[in-house]
């Protein structure tokens, strides 16, 4: 088709303001799908995509509108994904579209993730067409809603498109405003191959598909290609397009988006950002924009029973093998027995691959504290990156210490400000701007250690603004600051799994804190437990679980010892579930209660 | 191995009123109910010997224990007894030095009861005493006084009953170590025998457990003295008892030389016995020899009894015997012989457990007398956490 009658689109939403509703309305509208077939939100195609209401794979789909100028139009729809753990491929598929609907909740308002994609799309220079859904909603409030994405957003809402998903109104406008107001995509099929790959996934009967947006040249079916980042090479072998229902195609042109199957194996090869070109006949440059992806956050993961560590290895290079983003290297604990150290996009992403473990490879998971990748400056001046507390240096080697630092953006309304104020300074936020962007809306710029983000922040955000806070944030910097290791002793053995790197300023508190939940999570055992945090051979804190004095039975009769021995069963059942440090039993929750150690300090 | 005379439990759940610790399957039920009950019993008696055999047991029709314990046998009326005794005797061969025990709640001894448990051949009572303070006993819903259990202690002497127990709580609401010293005091006092000392079990299955679980303040559960309190308790009965040359022999029993029950030491040393009545379990040795006994209990509820449920059968392996000679021989403060346990199953079977045995003796909950093995005060009170190494995780090839 001509690249004149192309628009390439994206939705940016936040959570629950109704990108789905209208993606399924629109393509019923276009004829993609009858309403027979329409299973609600057709694009959310995983299950726990569908339960959490959230986008974790990027998909495409082409629709064809003819519009009431007379003319078809191909509409090509790329659905992103909308959490800020996975904002570089946000910006991907944004980077493969000329303009993006901004829809926003008419009664909610601009939340932080819709911001920080819309700023994304802006500086990827796509034309924004502003969205106001949920207008048959009796609270919707459309001049406030205008007012917010002015000010916030810094967009002319006049001629914001005024619908309901819900109900249908409006959103034939919708498709007006693309094929009038979203430019057709420029390019010249006759050059060369540049193609951007802004996803792709592992299909177990097909292999690697690659989702594709061509900007120069024409991609065609058995083409040998290559992948720019590592010179590998492949055929074509398919093309197609999702209409939404998967239809074979012999190219892709400039300007158009697609899916690419080429025998692939590893989706490691196919990094999101990399520019397909012609083996033969090479482009002369990559496109712009292509970065190794890099995690951020990092957790040791551990089997309940030692016994399924070979399970949870395979469960964990079956799921890589669909998504290149998270890393890991097998890791050994005293404590946990034999694990692997990962690293994650962000905390969503770490929930969503624990999740889809326990969920899909019916593992049960210990999970140990997420911390951060630390620059180490050592005295005998070289630099190395720690994510594990197991691998901290002597402080006597340290020179100085570099921890990540983001820059947050926190909407909420005003009556909040004063909790998530107090909040970000207790993390050590530093404030970079603070605006009212209508009248009872403020948007806070913070800077803040990722660090203090990753183990409570979320939550206590959502506590102290009782949910009406959105966060969204990037890497912004690194600070200098005095961190240590925090260790915790049982019985005088030091628990690997339970130590974290932690502010010094914190220590103290943290480490008395732990120790006081540690006191209550290990069940009384026939002696005397010490619980212990230290910083090196310091003890900073110390409780102790005194010992059991009575587990009996008194009253063993005739009838007695079938009960008996069922109890004693279950007795050592329990302590199964467990793990043995020494000579005492740690329960699970134990482990767990590092993650959740913060929460009690409000 | 099991084959020796038997012992005979008969289960009689019937109550005047039921306590608030009581865990048992008995409740207060009308006359009419005793009399089709007693029925029952005597008729699950003549059939004894075919369901032996279908169990798959081994039965010796030779008898030297019988035990009626309840609920309160003593609410039924004397003719019932007597029905169940002679029942009993058609069926077995009662031995003449056999020890015939009646559970008797304090306070329900009529003279006509005294003249039909003589006649029938009871020499053993055990007294539901629980506390010797009124104010602890009735808290818990026992309908007798100190006095009443003074009072037919002398009746039960009196009659020539002498082989006399008498039933304590550690534990009961409103308990103080004084009260407690006092209620052990007075039970050396009045020269019984046998004491039993059970401490409180704070359990879902008694009402007085639930509401102390979930910290209610109904039957006075704000008043159950602490866990900690409870283990002082104990400790200060085994050493009054002690002193009163009254021996623990059993984790909750104590007795003179000579007066311990030989019908309860058949349950800790895996002797033969056979249970009538609502949740009466039986043990017999196993006529087939891939297991080496067969438990089997009626329905636990008076309503399915009384329907006849099917009985609940558990073969007991060898591992499973193996296991319980573990757990309930070292409820005995003489303990158990490892080496007859090991020419028994076998050195092989053994290798765990010694290695278990090393380390509770160097931890000082158990300790080696010569050839055996016993727990040691404080294994006593852990004595769950001893026996459940002793609890293995795979059935072991012999």
């Amino acid at each position: 088709m001509d690249a004149a009658s192309i628009r390439n689109f994206a939705i940016i939403a936040h959570i629950d303001h109704g990108k789905s509703t209208l993606a399924d309305r629109l393509l019923e509208l276009t004829g993609s799908l009858t309403a027979r077939e329409m299973q609600a939100q057709v694009l959310d195609s995983m299950d726990l995509e569908r339960e959490r209401g959230i986008t974790i794979k990027a998909h495409a789909v082409r629709m064809m509108y003819t519009a009431e100028d007379g003319h078809t139009y191909q509409l090509n729809l790329i659905d992103t994904p909308g959490h800020v753990d996975f904002s570089y491929e946000v910006s991907r598929s944004l980077a493969s579209c000329e303009g993006a609907l901004l829809v926003v909740d008419a009664s909610q308002g601009v939340e932080a993730q819709t911001l920080a994609n819309a700023y994304l799309a802006i500086n990827n220079g796509l034309e924004i067409i502003p969205v106001i859904n949920k207008i048959d909603l009796q609270s919707a409030d459309i001049p406030r809603t205008k007012e917010m994405i002015e000010s916030a957003v810094g967009l002319d809402a006049t001629d914001a498109v005024l619908i309901s998903a819900k109900t249908g109104q409006g959103v034939p406008d919708v498709l007006e405003a693309i094929v009038k107001r979203v430019p057709p995509p420029k390019g010249n099929p006759d050059a060369r191959l540049q193609a951007l790959v802004f996803d792709s996934w592992f299909d177990a009967y097909r292999g690697v598909v690659i989702l594709t947006r061509v900007f120069q040249g024409t991609l065609r079916k058995g083409q040998r290609i290559r992948l720019w980042s590592n010179g590998t090479t492949f055929d074509a072998e398919t093309l197609g397009v999702q209409s939404p229902k998967p239809v074979e195609i012999e190219e892709l042109k400039a300007g158009e988006v697609g899916f690419l199957i080429a025998n692939i194996k590893n989706v490691a090869d196919t990094k999101i950002g990399d520019t397909i070109t012609d083996d033969a006949n090479p482009a002369f440059e990559a496109l712009p924009g292509f970065e190794e992806i890099k995690p951020m956050v990092f957790a040791g993961l551990y089997t309940v029973d030692a016994h399924e560590h070979t399970r949870l290895r395979e469960a964990l290079e079956k799921l890589r093998l669909n998504d290149a983003s998270f890393f890991f290297e097998p890791e050994s604990s005293v404590a946990l027995g034999f694990g692997f150290r990962c690293g994650f996009l962000g905390l969503l992403h770490m929930e969503i691959i624990q999740e889809r473990l326990e969920r899909e490879f019916a593992l049960e998971l210990i999970t140990t504290a997420p911390g951060v990748r630390y620059k180490i400056y050592k005295t005998d001046g070289t630099m190395i990156e720690v994510d594990n507390p197991s691998r901290w240096p002597d402080p006597s080697e340290i020179a100085k210490i570099e921890e990540p630092v983001i820059l947050a953006t926190i909407l909420t309304n005003e009556e909040y400000v004063g909790g998530i104020l107090k909040l970000v300074e207790d993390k050590r936020g530093k404030q970079k701007t603070f605006e009212y962007v209508s009248s009872s809306r403020v948007m806070l710029h913070y800077e803040l250690p990722l660090n203090e983000i990753v183990l409570d922040f979320y939550d206590r955000l959502k506590s102290v603004s009782r949910g009406y806070a959105s966060l969204d944030y990037h890497l912004a910097d690194y600070w200098e600051s005095p961190m240590v290791k925090l260790d915790i002793l049982v019985a005088g053995e030091p628990v690997d799994a339970l130590s974290i790197i932690v502010h010094r300023d914190f220590a103290y508190e943290r480490g008395k804190l732990l120790v006081s939940k540690m006191r209550q999570l290990i069940p009384r055992q026939m002696f005397e437990v010490a619980i212990q945090a230290s910083i090196g051979a310091k003890i900073i804190s110390r409780e102790t679980v005194s010992a059991i004095r009575k587990n009996v039975i008194a009253k063993c009769y005739g009838g007695d010892i079938s009960r008996k021995r069922k109890l004693l069963e279950k007795q050592k059942e329990g302590k199964k579930r467990m793990k043995r440090i020494g000579r005492v039993d740690i329960p699970q929750e134990a482990f767990l209660a590092v993650l959740k150690v913060g929460e009690d300090s409000d | 191995m099991i084959c020796m005379p038997l012992g005979i439990y008969i289960s009689v759940p019937f109550c005047r009123t039921k306590c608030s610790y009581c865990n048992f399957a008995s409740d207060v039920f009308s006359r009419v109910v005793f009399e089709r009950y007693v029925d029952r019993i005597c008729s699950d008696i003549e059939n004894a010997p075919r369901v032996a055999a279908e169990m798959g047991g081994k039965m010796e029709r030779a008898v030297d224990s019988i035990y009626l314990g309840g609920g309160t046998p003593t609410v039924l009326e004397a003719g019932q007894l007597e029905r169940i005794f002679g029942a009993v005797r058609r069926e077995f061969e009662v031995n003449s030095e056999a020890e015939i025990t009646v559970e008797c709640a304090p306070g329900t001894l009529t003279s006509a009861m005294f003249e039909s448990l003589l006649r029938c051949g009871v020499n053993r009572v055990s007294l539901g005493v629980q506390s010797f303070v009124d104010q602890e006993a009735a808290a818990v819903g026992r309908l007798h006084k100190r006095a009443t259990v003074l009072d037919d202690v002398a009746r039960l002497r009196a009659a020539g009953i002498t082989n006399i127990n008498i039933d304590l709580i550690a534990g009961l609401p409103h308990q103080t170590a004084e009260s407690w010293e006092f209620s052990l005091a007075e039970t050396i006092a009045s020269a019984v025998p046998h004491v039993s000392v059970y401490m409180l079990e704070v359990d879902e299955d008694s009402r007085l457990g639930r509401e102390v679980i979930a910290g209610g303040t109904r039957y006075h559960a704000h008043f159950v003295p602490e866990e900690e309190a409870v283990a002082d308790f104990y400790t200060t009965a085994c050493d009054r008892l002690q002193e009163a040359s009254i021996a623990q022999y059993e984790i909750s029993n104590f007795a003179r030389d000579g007066f311990e029950s030989k019908h309860n030491l058949k349950y800790w040393t895996r002797q033969p016995y056979f249970g009538f009545g609502v949740d009466a379990h039986s043990m017999l040795a196993s006529v087939t020899p891939e297991n080496n006994a067969v438990r089997f209990a009626p329905a636990d509820s008076l309503e399915q009894y009384m329907k006849g449920a099917a009985l609940q059968r558990t073969p007991v392996s060898r591992t499973a015997a193996l296991e319980e000679s573990f757990f309930l021989g070292l409820r005995l403060n003489r303990g158990i012989s490892v080496n007859d346990l090991s020419s028994t199953f076998g050195e092989q079977a053994m290798q765990d457990a010694r290695a278990a045995i090393t380390e509770f003796v160097r931890d000082g909950l158990m300790e080696q007398r010569g050839d055996s093995v016993c727990l040691t005060a404080r294994g006593r009170l852990l004595s769950n956490e001893v026996f459940e190494r002793f609890i293995l995780a795979d059935e072991i090839a012999f």
